[in-house]
């Protein structure tokens, strides 16, 4: 697709250059600014969202993960309902309105990997996410190029994040098309024995939990991937 | 509304017209799976599009089910294992008995 | 759809940018602007303006075409302003005016 617009580039460099300000930072602002004075919602339900989508990230599914990797009894309780359980580690799916945010629904659902099934999440139609448990989704989980790959050829998908499987294992993709949310439950890795439920969240990443990952006892993730 | 399908029936989803506000994807049309779960009454996705988003507002409740299908039957040559799968949650409405004899 | 990018938003793009490719480039740590535009974007479908799904669609269809060299974690950002331009919720005169008062006052000495 060609677009035919004269880019002024020298006048677009001294704008990046001098002022040293983002264009999409102030796109953002303006929109909003815009968007209040016309009534189209106010500035307490963006600050309600704001805080909300700041208080959100990974450390509350790999909480989950962790938990459930020690207490059987607890896991049993997650594969059970896993919007309640969620609230045992502080996430409630009905925040921040109390009813949830539009996108996220209340029905949420661990996926257990083992030996012969690995689980891995997409949602073709518009990338749904499990936000509450995991945060903000990563930007190439919301590219058409991950969305429609990842339910036609899963292991190439798979691979290209470094993961491989042989012909013993069942890949099982879940598209979330409808109201549920999704989060996989990775295996614990071996070399963790003893370890504490805080040890085993810091391998937790996220991409363990969407399924394009797993766990290492020596990953952690906040390790650099220069490290070691 | 009664629920039409158990689980380990195998069930083929509907080549019907792409209605508008669907979430049936496109790939799924025409293929044949199995229930592996149920998943509560849902308005339907064709309804809440339009502002019907609850019973008391004209939104139509079904039982939906999570259908799990072979890759193999999704895909024409299908890349990966056999064993593979994918499931995706279905609306009742969108579903019908498998043939007999289909694949 | 059927509509052309806007000059306004053409001109957020800095030319010198890279082209971000394959999937695990295009990881990113999310800039504050970004988590205040999912909260635009939450408020505009909880309120009723701009639905999500809608949204996310624009997000594809324009992402891939007219706005197809922007990145990625711009696309609710630039689609959110030019599916509101689109509806007529906001005129491109009033975005420009509005853009150069907030760079003015993120600029001020």
């Amino acid at each position: 697709m060609t677009r035919t617009h004269d880019h002024d580039h020298d006048a677009h460099a001294a704008i990046q250059s001098s002022s040293g300000v983002n264009e999409f930072e102030v796109l953002e602002q303006a929109v909003r600014e815009l968007a209040i004075e016309k009534g189209l919602f106010s500035a307490e339900d963006h600050r309600r969202f704001s805080e909300w989508a700041e208080s959100i990230g990974p450390s509350g599914g790999s909480k989950l993960v962790a938990k459930a990797w020690v207490d059987p009894e607890f896991n049993a309780r997650l594969l059970a309902d896993g919007t309640e359980a969620c609230k045992e580690v502080g996430i409630d799916w009905l925040d921040p309105t109390g009813v949830g945010t539009p996108s996220d629904y209340t029905y949420f659902y661990v996926l257990e990997n083992t030996p012969t099934v690995h689980n891995v999440i997409v949602c073709t139609l518009c990338s749904c996410y499990p936000r509450p448990v995991l945060g903000m989704s990563p930007d190439w989980y919301r590219t058409p190029h991950y969305r429609r790959r990842l339910v036609r050829w899963p292991r190439e998908v798979l691979a290209e994040f470094g993961l491989h499987f042989g012909p013993d294992v069942e890949v099982r993709v879940h598209d979330s098309n409808q109201k549920s949310r999704f989060m996989v439950m990775p295996m614990r890795p071996d070399g963790t024995e003893g370890w504490t439920e805080e040890q085993l969240a810091a391998i937790v990443t996220r991409d363990t939990m969407i399924g394009v990952a797993q766990p290492k006892a020596d990953w952690t993730a906040t390790s650099s991937p220069s490290a070691g | 509304m009664n629920r039409t399908f158990g689980i380990g029936d195998r069930v083929t989803v509907k080549n019907a017209t792409s209605m508008f506000h669907t979430r049936t994807q496109a790939y799924t049309r025409g293929k044949t799976g199995v229930v592996v779960e149920f998943r509560p009454d849902w308005v339907i996705p064709e309804d809440e599009a339009w502002g019907r988003d609850t019973p008391e507002r004209g939104g139509r409740e079904e039982p939906f089910y999570v259908v799990r299908f072979k890759q193999k039957d999704l895909w024409p040559n299908y890349t990966g294992f056999d064993v593979d799968t994918l499931e995706t949650e279905v609306a009742q409405r969108w579903l019908d008995p498998a043939k007999e004899n289909a694949k | 759809m059927g509509s052309t990018p806007y000059r306004i938003l053409l001109d957020a793009l800095d030319p010198g940018a890279p082209a971000e490719t394959d999937l695990p480039e295009l990881d990113h740590t999310p800039d504050p602007w970004e988590s205040s535009m999912q909260a635009t974007c939450e408020c505009l479908s909880w309120r009723g303006t701009l639905d999500n799904l809608d949204r996310r669609h624009a997000e594809d269809a324009l992402g891939e075409t007219l706005y197809h060299d922007f990145p990625v974690h711009t696309r609710p950002a630039v689609v959110t302003a030019h599916e509101l331009l689109d509806r007529g919720v906001i005129t491109e005169e009033e975005l420009r005016a509005r853009m150069d008062a907030v760079r003015a006052r993120l600029t001020r000495q």
